[in-house]
């Protein structure tokens, strides 16, 4: 108990929330009806997505408009080679990433080159590019019905047999990828290189007079950040078992900025606490108001002008306030 | 190596009509500390911004160690050893005094490592450690930059300038909106750094630039006016008259 009582009450929050996420479909049907558990997994899976859209501009200063592209590319790699090449599982999953990465580097190399609002309007012109081709061909894409596969199980030795379509094993295979894209942009952001980002976020000018070539730093930033909405859109199609023209539109690309912005952008974990937030809300609204969306549209106005910082800053304000008395003096104590 | 350090051979910028550096040939032989100054808009520090890469070049060369640096691009040049600060000072202002060092001695690497620690790379911190102990900010190591007084963030951006190892260091105007012992204590600093490498400063503040000051060249719109030790700038007539204007300016300046 002695190290517990150590921990920071931050920490003590995120071990709540990683207690909450791996016992998510044994303890929320307790207390919920049971599809909670799957709307669980998809806030896991828009988390990351709008995780994607963190590292862009709340690290590197870069406010895309444009990650349903990525998003997309990785929903329709899996789909697409499923359906038409007849893939198994892994092997689709991972050209679902590789394409959507693939993407996020050819597109990044022009968008790489403008910052702000240029770069805001490039990015969502090369996605409202992909949205209208991936409409009009519809033979392949589906258009807007979108494209149903045929899932193909994650595992098969013997007699046994791993499919998402068990939706327990497909909550923990959707928490384990998330999980490990979390941990892997936690190393990003700790190393040289996402210092980098944060350099050239906090001064450009000056970054550039240190050495950083901000260009370059901006493309890779862009190109792991199209990696993730690429795990993400991946994931998604296989959660939704299709993909569709949609994902590519540019309102998932604003909802993935909401839920960053609301959830706290230029921290890792803020993009999961927006992404819940609002996506409870729109469970719980939707059912008995379909203009829902004006009080999402009133939250969001809210928090970016009242708390810039997100659930994330005002998580911590109110830590600083009511609980700093007894960490201090626990930090006091420490040699 | 036996050439002069920096050369700039009839180096121009122009801004539409506006001539802000004008056909300068500068030499820096090395050695020393070299003092620009001259009336405001004299393009002292569009000629800093030109070397430093800031700025296309409208016509000319800059020649560094040898090497045609023209054209080139900031950071570019920052990793060939021209360090700089700016006259209005440019600091990570969101991060900590000991991460905005430590940033700096890291940008010179070719290869920034996507996934190890930061934390790991013991040698540049020891390094970034080291430099703020040398200029005199470790009390202030975990401060967001931002927060410090006006004076020591000119003291970090100095400290941001040496992380990167230079061979060359160009600073503007190091020392304004410095209080008098912020001032002393600056001075004493580029007086040590400038016996381990080239230093350039750009300086309005008299006092500092002839008590620092190696040789001393005077720029006034856009061209060098004269050149030398700091007496003979001190008696040198067109000086007097840049400075203080003919004696019509003067009248008009009483008016």
């Amino acid at each position: 108990m002695g190290r517990l009582r150590n921990l920071e009450p931050m920490q003590i929050l995120g071990l709540l929330g990683a207690l909450f996420f791996l016992t998510a479909p044994y303890a929320l049907p307790l207390v919920v009806p049971g599809f909670w558990v799957n709307i669980t997994a998809e806030i896991m899976i828009w988390a990351l997505f709008a995780a994607s859209v963190n590292l862009l501009f709340g690290y590197t200063g870069l406010l895309s408009f444009g990650q349903a592209l990525y998003f997309g590319m990785g929903a329709y790699g899996v789909a697409l080679s499923i359906e038409f090449f007849h893939f198994s599982f892994w092997p689709a999953a991972l050209t679902g990433i590789a394409v959507a990465t693939l993407s996020a580097f050819v597109t990044g190399i022009f968008a790489a080159r403008l910052t702000w609002h240029y770069f805001a309007i490039i990015t969502v012109v090369f996605s409202l590019i992909f949205f209208f081709f991936a409409v009009g061909w519809k033979d392949v894409t589906g258009g807007d019905d979108g494209m149903p596969f045929t899932m193909p199980p994650v595992l098969k030795v013997g007699g046994l047999e791993l499919s998402l379509l068990d939706l327990t094993f497909q909550y923990y295979f959707i928490l384990a990828v998330v999980g490990a894209c979390f941990g892997m942009m936690h190393l990003l952001l700790k190393s040289p290189l996402g210092y980098a980002f944060i350099a050239v976020r906090e001064n450009t000018a000056r970054a550039g007079l240190v050495g950083y070539n901000a260009y370059m730093v901006r493309l890779l930033s862009f190109v792991f950040s199209g990696f993730f909405a690429g795990v993400s859109g991946v994931l998604f199609a296989l959660f939704s078992r299709y993909a569709s023209a949609h994902f590519l539109f540019w309102t998932v690309s604003g909802e993935g900025v909401v839920w960053a912005v609301v959830g706290g952008a230029g921290t890792l974990f803020g993009p999961v606490l927006g992404t819940a937030f609002l996506i409870v809300i729109r469970e719980e609204l939707s059912a008995y108001w379909e203009h829902y969306l004006l009080v999402v549209g009133v939250i969001v106005i809210l928090f970016v002008t009242y708390a810039p910082q997100g659930i994330m800053g005002l998580l911590r304000k109110a830590i600083a306030r009511y609980a700093r008395p007894a960490a201090g003096d626990g930090r006091g104590a420490r040699p | 190596m036996t050439g002069p350090v920096l050369e700039t051979q009839s180096l121009t910028k122009s801004f539409g009509g506006l001539v802000a550096v004008d056909h300068v040939d500068f030499t820096l032989p090395g050695g020393g500390l070299h003092a620009i100054i001259g009336p405001n808009g004299a393009g002292k520090t569009t000629f800093f911004n030109l070397i430093s890469g800031f700025l296309p070049v409208t016509a000319g060369r800059v020649v560094f160690h040898g090497r045609d640096i023209t054209g080139k691009r900031p950071h570019e040049i920052s990793r060939l050893g021209i360090a700089r600060t700016l006259q209005i000072k440019s600091v990570f202002n969101g991060l900590t005094v000991i991460d905005n060092v430590w940033i700096a001695a890291k940008g010179q690497s070719r290869f920034l490592h996507p996934f190890r620690p930061a934390s790991s790379y013991t040698d540049v911190a020891r390094e970034a450690e080291a430099l703020l102990d040398d200029i005199g900010l470790a009390g202030h190591r975990d401060e967001i930059a931002g927060n410090l007084s006006y004076g020591d963030i000119a003291l970090l951006e100095i400290a941001i300038a040496l992380a990167t190892k230079p061979k060359l260091l160009l600073l503007d105007e190091p020392v304004s909106g410095m209080s008098p012992n912020e001032t002393q204590r600056t001075v004493e600093i580029i007086k040590n750094v400038s016996k381990r490498l080239d230093v350039i400063l750009i300086e309005h503040d008299m006092e500092v630039v002839f008590g620092v000051a190696d040789v001393i060249t005077v720029m006034t719109q856009g061209t060098i006016l004269c050149q030398g030790s700091p007496d003979a700038v001190a008696k040198d007539t067109r000086v007097q008259e840049a400075y203080l204007g003919t004696p019509e300016d003067e009248e008009a300046a009483g008016a």
